[in-house]
């Protein structure tokens, strides 16, 4: 009986085996991740999604007159800028906000894989009268959505330089990387130095010629005509908000940089009420008496060359927004 | 060894291969397998690796709800599984089950700045009444794909209680993440693969084991059937054929009295001129042959057959009036 059994589970033991060895062994494990087909941080449905989340959310904001319907798509100084717009608009014969196109000629997403990180877009142009727009959307974490933060139209005449497309996207440049010369910090700062400076300035030749600058410096020089003509003082304040500026690397190794600017402008004159333009005293808060000072929240949009390139950096797209006039 | 006694060990051949084959057949690793793993956890995890590795086999998924799969770049996917918990299917370690590996999310990296003073000596005794609300209240059921953003997601798709995915279908270099959309847990994870079973001799192994089976049976009757009888029956039936024609005379008349009496023979006449005439001369052997019967002279008798060319020229006229006699 015994040496049955052991017969038997002899049998089915050699059967076993044999049909064990019938069967292939597992694949070996792939050790290597294949390539990204697209290593941008965001595709062109990703892209075209927030556009039109971002448009839709402005666009009720719009239609309300109110930026506390910007939450999720529509953020940082597009909020504020917005406001003073809609206060503008709602006065008799106010300028109506600017239009945003929701239609884009370009898309230039970053290839970060940190954050922040950003989004640009250049626009179909608005109008006869107006360049195309330049929108900057951020991305502060993976659980934020995309933000449109800042926009800017064109510089007449100015191009945008190559950059790379959603299948690489954009390097992601701090403001500190010495790829590009100078590096976006430098390039924030010293033109900054120019708008403080103005037009005799050293840093003039450092720049290409812009519209923008040249209607600051204008607009300065006729403040200070009139501040010494009524025995006033004009003072101009510039500064950059470095928390803010972003910079994307060029398809030829420059960059993009992206730079709020505060600019604060105030007249005074000493035992005079001042007056203000009557399109903007919807913005002013107090009452005017010898001191006014008007707040603006400026965006440009700076390209630097790749290094050994035979062009100046230049601002590309500039916006200028009053959002508060002020007594003091 | 006899014919019947290799047949009959043919037959016992036959029998173990048949039944080995039949066991084998019905022991045959199936060439589909399905290796599958439990998950205890609302999000799974298949890293670039493991969707190379599954190719064009179906990944599955099994739980209670809603499931979305969904897919991003490595660093995205990353950075959303680091704040959840999240099974990542690993590898298969055998055709049955599937390796994974659980996650838990990462520590906030911020500290908790209050801390909790030693309670002294005058705080109130805490209540020794447990809590019934602390553990009684139901996990709440939370959306996770709305508790954050979705712009990093670049592809999705979403089925109820099931949901599988052709694993090519998701792009090279991506992670698929999959939800329970209400954050139960997710059941279990699968893979269906084909693998590759050494069975071909399987089939052929029971077709001979069949055919000596037959042989050997045969065999194995004819050693219990006494054939002598009609071993004996048939051998004198042989016999029989064989004496047919040796003693009896044939019926006048038949086929075999016409044959014997040289009917089929050609009638052949030879003219000699020298002899001529003598008409009384019987020259044609069948005509001899009538005579010689009819005067009680045997077939055997007969004159010998004539010339040859004359044998040629009556053969034709032989055939051309009794072609079945000619061919006898």
């Amino acid at each position: 009986m015994i040496s049955r059994t052991v017969r038997a589970a002899g049998t089915t033991a050699i059967a076993a085996i044999a049909l064990a060895g019938c069967v292939s062994d597992v694949p070996a494990p792939v050790t290597s991740a294949p390539p990204l087909e697209a290593s941008g941080a965001l595709l062109d449905a990703q892209s075209a999604r927030i556009i039109e989340e971002t448009m839709a959310e402005l666009g009720e904001a719009d239609d309300a007159r109110d930026t506390e319907l910007m939450t999720d798509r529509v953020g940082g100084d597009v909020i504020t800028i917005r406001r003073a717009e809609y206060t503008l608009a709602e006065a008799d014969d106010g300028p109506a906000p600017t239009m945003l196109p929701a239609e884009m000629q370009a898309v230039y997403v970053s290839a970060a894989e940190t954050w922040p990180r950003t989004m640009a877009t250049v626009s179909v142009q608005p109008s006869d009268e107006d360049t195309p727009i330049v929108m900057l959307w951020v991305q502060e974490s993976i659980d934020d959505d995309y933000q449109l933060r800042e926009w800017a139209h064109m510089i007449p005449g100015a191009t945008l330089p190559a950059m790379p497309g959603p299948s690489t996207g954009a390097g992601q440049l701090a403001l500190d990387d010495s790829s590009i010369t100078p590096t976006a910090q430098e390039t924030i700062e010293q033109y900054v130095e120019l708008l403080i400076a103005g037009e005799g300035s050293e840093r003039d030749e450092e720049f290409a010629p812009d519209t923008y600058r040249e209607r600051l410096f204008a607009a300065r020089q006729t403040y200070v005509d009139a501040a010494s003509e009524a025995d006033g003082e004009y003072v101009e304040t510039v500064e950059p908000d470095l928390e803010a500026s972003y910079a994307m690397a060029t398809a030829d190794g420059g960059a993009l940089v992206f730079a709020p600017l505060s600019i604060g402008s105030s007249f005074t004159v000493e035992d005079a009420t001042v007056s203000i333009a009557e399109e903007d005293e919807p913005l002013l808060d107090g009452e005017l008496d010898d001191t006014v000072t008007h707040t603006y929240r400026d965006f440009i949009v700076i390209h630097v060359p790749a290094e050994g390139a035979d062009a100046l950096p230049g601002v590309v797209a500039a916006e200028h927004n009053l959002i508060r006039v002020s007594d003091s | 060894m006899s014919l019947r006694t290799t047949a009959l060990v043919a037959g016992v051949i036959g029998v173990l291969l048949l039944a080995a084959g039949l066991i084998a057949d019905a022991q045959r690793p199936p060439r589909d397998v399905t290796p599958t793993a439990a998950v205890s956890t609302a999000v799974v995890a298949y890293e670039p690796e493991m969707i190379a590795f599954a190719a064009d086999n179906r990944i599955g998924f099994s739980g209670e709800g809603e499931i979305v799969a969904l897919t991003a770049r490595p660093s995205d996917a990353q950075a959303w599984l680091s704040q959840h918990d999240a099974t990542y299917v690993t590898g298969v370690p055998d055709w049955d089950t599937l390796a994974t590996d659980v996650a838990e999310p990462e520590p906030s990296p911020s500290p908790s700045g209050s801390a909790s003073p030693t309670p002294s000596p005058s705080d109130p005794e805490p209540s020794p009444s447990p809590s019934p609300s602390a553990s009684a209240a139901p996990a709440e059921e939370v959306d996770l794909l709305a508790e954050g953003s979705q712009d990093h997601w670049r592809q999705d798709w979403r089925g109820t209680g099931r949901l599988s995915i052709v694993a090519s279908d998701v792009p090279a270099g991506e992670v698929l993440v999959v939800v329970s959309r209400d954050s139960t847990p997710l059941t279990d994870v699968d893979l269906s693969l084909t693998r590759d079973v050494q069975d071909g001799w399987i089939t052929p192994l029971i077709w001979w084991g069949a055919f000596l089976t037959v042989v050997g049976v045969i065999a194995l009757i004819l050693r219990f059937v006494d054939l002598r009888p009609a071993q004996a029956k048939g051998e004198k039936w042989i016999a029989d054929r064989q004496r047919v024609g040796e003693d009896d005379d044939p019926s006048p008349g038949s086929r075999r009295a016409r044959r014997a009496a040289g009917e089929h023979l050609p009638d052949a006449s030879l003219v000699d001129e020298d002899e001529r005439p003598a008409p009384s001369v019987e020259s044609s052997p069948r005509r001899a042959a009538s005579a010689a019967a009819a005067s009680g002279a045997s077939a055997a008798s007969a004159p010998s057959a004539p010339s040859e060319d004359a044998t040629d020229a009556d053969t034709t006229d032989a055939d051309t009036t009794d072609g079945e006699e000619g061919r006898s």
